[in-house]
């Protein structure tokens, strides 16, 4: 990311710092976009100036409260499916050699299809309500779970294997102990991207056909032209989603955190 | 010895994906599933041929490839362009690239009632939002193959007296190719994607629209045999590009 490791061109007089610029065209953004609808350089109906969509849509806050709680208990749902079934088919693919050349491409193929066309035939099955959206909010995560869980167990290194064996481990303790722990890192990466395609899963489901979620009331407020409640329920989305994202990421470096002892000794 | 390994590979993903569809036939005859939810590969397949044989569905699907090929023509050179300055300006790097990587992580399908609102539910607003996904992961793909190129062959070149063109035509463009075009390839499956669902979510065309349409009024073998284009168009675009960009990348191996 930040490799351009060439001397941080040094400020020439007038230049600004990059730092500045970025934040400077950033606010300058804002402004404009705060400016645009109110002075009618641009409809209101198409787009709502940020402090309109915040006090419209806090007005209106307790619809999009448990709304938000009906979407975010959609998707724990659904994080467990992808996350449980992910790992084990991940588990046991990266576990044997031959099924990890038949079955890697083959998940990572389907990986690159468009999931959502499968929505429709969801909302056949199981109707409009929640059971739709978890069951395509998990089949959307599963692939990431797969291919990563899959790649980690791969790159368990051969020693600890030897040597639990040698002391004589047994399938499970050789499955929990050794191998689990030391795929979790790359495992982590995964993990990530799973449950931001989870999170994005419920909610574009929940866009396309629903009765209730923050992904239905988004729909609902364009639909009736409610501008601001538009852009205040993405808002709302976009925070979800992060916050769900750091969660996972500081859960994630608990698990792992036998790691660094045993890393130092190497060095 | 290889090539027997690599054709027993593509045996068994030949016999798991025959084993998929037997199954599948096999679970809606038997009465396992309910045939009028689940309708047989039997009935799906024909379904598949009668449809591409329909005009009138024909022009649906010729609607979403112009969609989908002309956003990814606006965004690759956008996308390839907006790479290459940020990468070679360390200045523009420095104050831009972060905003880059942060929009690429954002999740961008909730923005489509924004498209909506802008631009209407035309053809025009399936195509600025296939760009919009398609935009970021090119950019940062781009930015990220340019500082791949091996520093030392630079060196070796100028050393030797490449001129300038010599060392872009002959060094940074064999280097950057393969991660171009694996950005590509990302990009345009986000575009599919992201043109299909802006069709199913509100439009008066294409595949997507159709897709809703059928799953609305319960027409199964019509959707399934729908989901099996979709696949293979989305299959024919991944591979093709895959195809190049391995083809790209040969000299490394080599």
């Amino acid at each position: 990311m930040s490799a351009t490791t060439a001397s941080p061109a040094r400020v020439e007089g007038w230049r600004l710092s990059p730092v500045a610029l970025r934040w400077l065209c950033l606010a300058i953004l804002l402004v404009l976009w705060e400016i645009a609808p109110r002075a009618g350089w641009v409809p209101q109906v198409i787009l709502a100036a940020p402090s309109a969509a915040l006090i419209d849509g806090l007005a209106e806050w307790d619809i999009f409260a448990s709304a938000l709680l009906f979407t975010f208990t959609e998707i724990l749902i659904s994080l467990c499916f992808a996350y449980g079934l992910g790992g084990l088919a991940g588990l046991v693919i990266g576990l044997s050699p031959f099924g990890r050349k038949v079955a890697l491409p083959l998940a990572s193929s389907l990986y690159a299809l468009p999931l959502v066309v499968i929505y429709p035939v969801m909302t056949a099955w199981f109707g409009i309500g929640p059971a739709s959206k978890i069951w395509f909010a998990s089949l959307y995560g599963l692939f990431p779970v797969i291919l990563s869980t899959a790649a980690g167990v791969q790159l368990v290194d051969r020693n600890l294997i030897t040597m639990a064996r040698a002391q004589g481990a047994r399938f499970w303790p050789m499955i929990t102990e050794v191998i689990i722990p030391a795929a979790l890192p790359a495992v982590v990466s995964g993990l990530r991207v799973g449950g931001a395609l989870v999170t994005v899963g419920v909610v574009v489901a929940e866009m396309l056909a629903a009765t209730d979620g923050i992904g239905f009331l988004i729909t609902q407020y364009r639909t009736m032209f409610q501008t601001p409640q538009v852009y205040f329920g993405i808002l709302l989305v976009l925070v979800l989603a992060g916050g769900l994202d750091t969660l996972i990421s500081r859960l994630e470096r608990r698990a792992s955190r036998w790691r660094p002892q045993q890393d130092h000794r190497h060095e | 010895m290889r090539a027997q390994a690599d054709r027993r590979v593509s045996l068994a993903q030949g016999a798991a994906v025959l084993a998929f569809f037997l199954l599948w036939e096999a679970a809606s005859r038997s009465g396992l599933a309910d045939a009028r939810l689940l309708p047989p590969p039997s009935i799906v397949l024909p379904k598949v041929v009668e449809l591409l044989a329909d005009e009138t569905f024909r022009r649906h699907l010729v609607i979403t490839i112009q969609e989908m090929l002309l956003a990814g023509l606006i965004a690759a050179p956008l996308g390839i362009g907006i790479g290459l300055a940020l990468a070679e300006s360390p200045y523009l790097g420095r104050a831009f690239k972060p905003f880059f990587h942060f929009v690429a992580a954002v999740p961008k399908s909730v923005f489509l009632p924004v498209f909506i609102l802008l631009f209407g539910i035309g053809f025009g607003q399936k195509v600025a939002f296939g760009v919009f996904q398609a935009l970021f992961v090119l950019v940062i793909a781009t930015s990220a193959a340019v500082a791949a190129v091996p520093e030392e062959l630079l060196r070796l070149a100028r050393a030797n007296g490449a001129t300038r063109r010599q060392i872009w035509v002959e060094i940074h463009w064999n280097a950057m190719l393969p991660l171009i075009l694996e950005g590509l390839r990302l990009g345009m499956i986000f575009n599919i994607a992201g043109v299909i669902f802006a069709e199913m979510y509100v439009s008066r065309a294409g595949l997507g629209q159709r897709f809703s349409t059928w799953g609305e009024s319960f027409r199964m073998p019509e959707l399934f045999a729908g989901v099996l284009i979709a696949a293979g168009l989305s299959i024919i675009v991944n591979e093709t590009l895959r195809a190049l960009e391995r083809r790209a990348g040969a000299w490394r191996t080599s």
